[in-house]
């Protein structure tokens, strides 16, 4: 098949979130399933395209309009992108499913349309290789989750979404400033031909306009200390939008920072910018894993959690080496299943039992006994216990980062794992050693979830090397910038 | 003078960020927000602004030669789109708050924290 067809990736889900309303005629049990019925369609064409890249060994270029780049804007399906858009396109597919129980609240069509436009926008920014083309998919993305962190109508919501919405708006301000320093020193904007030209960039306006860059997409990336709105919106937002912005809205702004760095290696004042991402990341994982120690609600907690996550892995791709770069993918698949199981689980108790308070897990390994086996699974795998698979990433983002000499990052690290580890035994304690209860229906659909994403943390963490092996060849796509170059058929202008 | 671009530019950029950082009031750090953005797209346009020449349309007398960059102008105008989506946005989700909270002053609306 043709290597095109993978732009069905983008308009497949933009023109489905167009027939939303037609499809609300047929009632809203219809929209659920339409629903789950897209994402199914687009984790089948995700899975086309992973096969193809992964089986050939090249990236898919999409040309829009047969433009060659950089006068046309292209699509850049490489190994990583190709690995994520499945992970957006499967876990979207598990939240549409788990939507027909979590979600009552109307507007159920609005919602719809909101979850394929985030799917839609993840998925845009992890392909394209236009930097403004990012920035276009990037305001996608936030403004359908602005409006979905609001989507419950409480006070709480609205108030999560407006702390969201204004710092999200400084950030996409400061990320075009950036977009326009380079624009104004380079004159190009397609990131193949920025790579090229890199080397040549002043040094001073390319440590400017990569700080700003850096600075506009940390809101995004949920980094220190920009990242104050996301326990909010986490709480806050609707049960299966939370665990899309932990699996892979926040991995898309955290590649899309990943991808501006590399491509910009060449300019001199690099490592000026890598030593302030490290300290971003390294307070990151300290401040979010100390914040999570104290908190009630659940939910909330395992927010932070995953912040602190994200922070690792930010630190992972800061420190600017190969196998920083390949640790650090790693930990985001492991992440994205980790987290998806979490908040799936800790979703589907707050909808049975009315709420994502601590008291609410009392007794829980009687009541629902395999929803808080799942969150077993995943709070021993989140905390880095040996067998389950984030163990093997946070061991090599250690391992990479004292390979690159930041002996103070690691330590502060392994401080903060402590951390989470008392913090995730606590809710497993008071799961399964703390309040009597009755058994009650935990529903088919969500269990069979449940069960497939505990037994991926489980098969990963036992057999590490195929996921690593698939983690080191999407790792080489962000940090090898020449083969990047090499794969985009730039036309011979400007340059 | 294309530095007056700039600094107007620049100065409209820390006018809003400094009416999001001080102002209590979430229409105020709204309106702030909208400053900045608009600082912005001066900005954008300015950099692609060649002294001299006139607006990057095809017609009689003008041809590329004659024009400005026509694609940080391209990218001003969805710039300029998404910042009306998110101010709309933000209005409305201000109108819950104020719907639920009763107030509009940042510092009572705290329901949420730790």
């Amino acid at each position: 098949m043709n290597g095109q067809y993978a732009s069905l990736l983008i308009a497949l889900p933009l023109i489905s979130a167009f027939f939303v309303p037609l499809i609300k005629g047929l009632g809203k049990k219809a929209v659920k399933y339409y629903l789950v019925l897209i994402t199914a369609l687009q984790t089948g064409i995700a899975a086309w395209v992973f096969q193809e890249v992964y089986t050939t060994g090249k990236p898919i270029i999409v040309m829009a309009g047969a433009w060659r780049p950089p006068v046309g804007i292209n699509l850049y399906i490489g190994h990583f992108a190709a690995l994520f858009v499945l992970i957006v396109a499967v876990v979207s597919f598990l939240m549409a499913v788990f939507s027909i129980r979590a979600i009552s609240v109307d507007p159920i069509d609005k919602y719809a349309m909101l979850f394929l436009l985030v799917m839609l926008g993840a998925t845009g920014m992890i392909a394209t290789g236009d930097i403004f083309n990012l920035f276009v998919f990037m305001e996608i993305t936030a403004i359908s989750a602005y409006a979905l962190t609001a989507y419950n109508k409480t006070g709480e919501a609205a108030e999560a979404s407006i702390k969201y919405i204004i710092l999200g708006g400084i950030g996409s301000s400061f990320f075009l400033i950036g977009i326009a320093l380079i624009y104004g020193s380079l004159g190009t904007l397609n990131m193949a031909q920025i790579a090229q030209l890199a080397g040549g960039m002043d040094a001073t306006v390319a440590q400017v306009g990569l700080a700003l860059i850096v600075f506009g997409l940390a809101v995004e990336a949920e980094l220190f200390p920009l990242n104050a709105w996301a326990p909010d919106a986490y709480q806050a937002a609707p049960h299966p939008i939370t665990a899309m912005f932990s699996a892979f809205v926040v991995k898309a702004g955290l590649y899309a920072l990943a991808r501006i760095l590399y491509l910009m290696q060449a300019v001199s004042s690099w490592h000026s910018v890598l030593k302030l991402l490290i300290i971003m990341a390294t307070l990151t994982v300290f401040v979010a894993e100390f914040a999570a120690l104290r908190q009630k609600n659940v939910k909330r907690m395992i927010a932070y959690s995953s912040i602190a996550q994200i922070g690792l892995i930010g630190l992972a791709f800061a420190l600017g080496t190969q196998s920083g770069v390949d640790a650090g993918v790693f930990h985001m698949v492991n992440h994205a299943i980790v987290k998806a199981l979490l908040f799936l689980a800790v979703g589907h108790v707050a909808v049975s039992l009315g709420g994502a308070e601590m008291e609410k897990f009392e007794g829980l390994g009687k009541r629902m006994p395999l929803t808080a086996f799942a969150i077993t699974v995943g709070a021993i795998a989140a905390v880095g216990i040996p067998l389950f698979n984030v163990f093997w990433s946070k061991l090599r983002i250690l391992l990479a980062t004292l390979g690159a000499g930041y002996s103070w990052a690691a330590a502060v690290v392994l401080i903060a794992s402590v951390v989470e580890a008392v913090y995730y035994f606590r809710l497993i304690h008071t799961m399964w050693f703390a309040g009597e209860g009755e058994r009650i229906s935990e529903g088919l659909a969500v269990s069979l979830m449940l069960l497939f994403l505990a037994a991926l943390v489980i098969v990963i963490g036992v057999y590490p090397d195929y996921a690593w092996s698939i983690a080191q060849k999407a790792g080489n796509d962000i940090f090898n910038v020449a083969d990047y170059i090499k794969n985009v058929p730039l036309m011979g202008v400007g340059a | 003078m294309i530095s007056a671009y700039y600094f107007g530019a620049i100065s409209l950029i820390l006018i809003g960020l400094y009416a999001i950082l001080v102002k209590k009031n979430v229409l105020k750090m709204l309106i702030g927000l909208s400053i900045m953005e608009t600082g912005v797209n001066l900005l954008l346009v300015s950099v692609g602004y060649i002294s001299g020449r006139s607006a990057p349309i095809l017609s009689e007398g003008i041809g590329p030669n004659q024009a400005v960059d026509p694609i940080p102008q391209a990218l001003v105008l969805t710039a300029i789109v998404i910042g009306v989506a998110t101010t709309a946005m933000a209005l409305s989700v201000a109108m819950i708050i104020y719907e639920k909270y009763g107030t509009l002053n940042v510092e009572e609306i705290r329901r949420l924290r730790g």
